[in-house]
């Protein structure tokens, strides 16, 4: 039973993860049927920006706890002006000439550019993010975990409740939900769509940086830290819905714990197999998604 | 002056010319190696240990009058860019031989096209046991492939041997699930039964997972009474977090890429204690380590070389290919072959003296009393028992055959 419950918590911190990022690709998806596929490098840029400022703050000597919650804000301003970028020169064109796949090869080329970049500037070897929490290990209930582990789902469950609470109580918000409705009835009734899928991009690689900068200090840092979970959390995204918020975040659950568990009861080779299992059932049962409603697209 | 002795002039002076450029044509070698992921660390170690080497060696003058001209490509620890790689280094870049690959898989894809070019391969990292034989007599008439790292069966035997000796009795294998950790899995368990152990647990992981949770609980949940991991840095880190975080209190054992700066750095205080194969450790044990270390730090103006096994490696791979080119005073691939195989010169090296490292028939240049084994303490990689390295025992020689 204390095996369980150990497997489960750390199923659940890995699978939060995959949450974040999948929240990032159904952001985008809401408004604009768009998504960005260099999510993962966005998650990427995000730890790395992280990384430089947590260091430098450190350097002028402030404790790295303190250093680590300064430098979130920076990180998530970064991440909403790279993500901004992105739907400039990414996606935007595409949009305005209903191209089905022109964004899917932009959005990948960006992904690739920001990858190099990374590359070049940061330099091609993992670094170690420095942590903002003690690294050694709580018993809660006799199951061990890291603090930063509770950190990842606390960060992730604020993150999210905070973008849920911005789309149902602010007017801004309420331009998002309406221009994901119907887009062109929005634009009709005066809502300046194409700001609002430029403002949800922004937020959709904001949710990567920052799921960037809660993972980089259990893992290590690095250009190529985003490529498999960005790949991951795409996965997540088709199992729970691409136009639900919730459905992503019990998406990622239900493959972090079905990978630790068939780990565990298992075998530790056959770790992703079930995950991709459930991807091609939803794909065969419910093409929308758990949580997704399906649409009738007309053409 | 006529027309006519004008012309003869200029001919002559354009022969002049070209004989000079002839003779000042760069001699290339090949270098292969990944520089980015998360095999860099050892790839650029490598390369480094390669290229101080070379400078040396221009510097003293070059190789048959002419320099050596390195022709570095990165291959990413792909097998399929090994391939291209490859390919390009012997048709377009013509290189005389070439140093290099880290990964066995990228290895053993690779070789080929040199083995039919006639062309050497001195391997200076990749550990699989296959990577020397694939080629060797009696199916082929001559084997174009060299090395000077520890083979996996010399670091798993050290490893079994010390498990034994420790009275170790139930052992957990965790390894990645490329070539590198399954091939070395597969000589590990074969080391372990030939001392009448079983391991209790075999565990697997793929490059790039962050959480190691499942593989420590199932290795704890078998009884083991020791960890043996066969992988690379980043992800044995996260093997090493996960015991921790555990709570399990055990020793981990594994090969050489437990030295890796990417593995001490992200495993921190959790990495301290893990004991590894080393045929080099950051320590000026002789005159001609303590010279190397010097020119390494002088030259990259690092402190702690981030693979020191591969830079040293490297660097003598270098001087053993130099060695038989001044042998064969050609650089024909077959006759440097058949110097590397017969070298008459003795090679003052930072691993070890190498007095005929090779023979047609034996093409490794490491043998099983080379390599020591070192621990990780505070952040470095230093001798588990620090008599291996002292006195007599710093200079440890291939024996004669």
């Amino acid at each position: 039973m204390q095996n369980f419950m150990q497997i489960l918590v750390s199923g659940i911190s890995v699978g939060m993860i995959y949450g974040v990022i999948a929240f990032g690709y159904q952001l985008t998806f809401a408004t604009s049927k768009t998504l960005n596929f260099g999510q993962g490098e966005a998650l990427t840029l995000g730890a790395l920006v992280g990384f430089s400022t947590v260091t430098f703050l450190i350097a002028l000597g402030l404790p790295p706890l303190a250093a680590y919650i300064l430098a979130l804000p920076i990180v998530l301003a970064f991440g909403l002006l790279q993500g901004a970028v992105v739907e400039r020169f990414g996606v935007r064109q595409a949009i305005k000439t209903k191209s089905e796949a022109g964004w899917i090869m932009a959005t990948i080329a960006l992904g690739i550019i920001f990858k190099n970049m990374a590359e070049n500037v940061w330099g091609k070897d993992p670094l170690k993010f420095p942590s903002p929490l003690s690294e050694a290990p709580l018993t809660i209930g006799g199951v061990n975990l890291r603090p930063m582990e509770i950190a990842i789902v606390l960060g992730a469950l604020a993150m999210m409740l905070a973008v849920e609470a911005f789309n149902r109580r602010s007017i801004y918000g309420k331009a998002v939900v309406a221009t994901s409705n119907d887009r062109d009835a929005a634009g009709l009734m005066g809502i300046n769509t194409p700001l609002v899928i430029t403002f949800s991009y922004a937020l959709s690689s904001l949710s990567a940086a920052l799921a960037g900068v809660l993972i980089a200090p259990i893992t290590l840092t690095g250009a190529n830290m985003g490529a498999a979970l960005g790949l991951k959390a795409f996965a997540v995204a088709i199992i729970g819905g691409l136009s639900s918020g919730l459905g992503v975040v019990v998406g990622g659950l239900i493959l972090g714990i079905t990978e630790s568990l068939t780990g565990f009861y298992f075998d530790t080779g056959y770790k992703d197999v079930p995950g991709l299992l459930l991807l091609l059932l939803v794909l065969s049962f419910k093409p929308a998604g758990l949580f997704g409603k399906s649409a009738i697209k007309k053409v | 002056m006529n027309s006519k002795s004008v012309w003869g002039a200029i001919g002559f002076g354009l022969a002049l010319t070209l004989g000079a450029h002839a003779q000042q044509q760069p001699i290339k070698i090949g270098l292969s190696g990944p520089f980015t992921g998360g095999s860099a660390a050892m790839g650029v170690s490598m390369r480094d240990g390669v290229k101080l080497a070379v400078q040396e060696i221009n510097k003293a003058g070059g190789l048959l009058g002419r320099q050596i001209l390195l022709v570095e490509r990165d291959d990413e620890a792909k097998n399929e860019l090994g391939v291209q790689i490859a390919q390009e280094l012997i048709n377009k870049e013509s290189v005389v031989a070439t140093v290099g690959f880290i990964n066995t898989g990228v290895a053993l894809a690779s070789q080929r096209f040199y083995q039919e070019a006639e062309i050497p391969v001195m391997n200076n990292v990749a550990t699989g046991s296959l990577v020397t034989q694939q080629f060797k007599a009696p199916d082929h008439k001559a084997n174009y492939i060299f090395r000077n790292s520890a083979n996996d069966a010399i670091q798993s035997a050290m490893i079994a041997e010390t498990v034994k000796r420790a009275g170790y009795t139930k052992p957990a294998i965790i390894a990645d699930s490329t070539n590198y950790g399954q091939l070395g899995r597969a000589d590990l368990e074969k080391a372990l039964a030939e001392r009448g152990i079983k391991p209790v647990a075999t565990e697997k992981f793929n490059i790039g997972d962050t959480d190691m949770t499942a593989q420590a609980l199932r290795a704890k949940d078998a009884g083991a009474d020791v960890v043996l991991t066969y992988a690379i840095g980043p992800e044995l880190a996260q093997t090493v977090n996960a015991v921790v975080k555990i709570g399990w209190k055990v020793p981990v054992m594994g090969s050489w890429t437990l030295s890796m700066a990417s593995f001490i750095d992200a495993a921190g205080a959790n990495g301290e204690g893990v004991m590894m194969p080393q045929t080099f450790i950051q320590q000026p044990s002789t005159p001609k380590r303590k010279a190397f270390i010097e020119a390494y730090q002088a030259t990259y103006k690092v402190d702690r070389i981030p693979s020191p096994v591969s830079a040293a490696q490297g660097y003598d791979s270098m001087y053993l290919l130099a060695a038989a080119i001044n042998q064969a005073k050609s650089t024909e691939g077959r006759k440097i072959r058949e110097a590397l195989e017969n070298l008459q010169t003795k090679i003052e090296g930072v691993v070890t003296t190498y007095d005929k490292p090779y023979s047609a028939t034996d093409h490794e240049a490491i043998t099983a009393n080379i390599p020591v084994l070192g621990t990780v303490k505070g952040g470095r990689v230093v001798p588990a028992n620090a008599a291996d390295l002292e006195g007599d025992n710093a200079l440890r020689v291939k024996p004669k055959s």
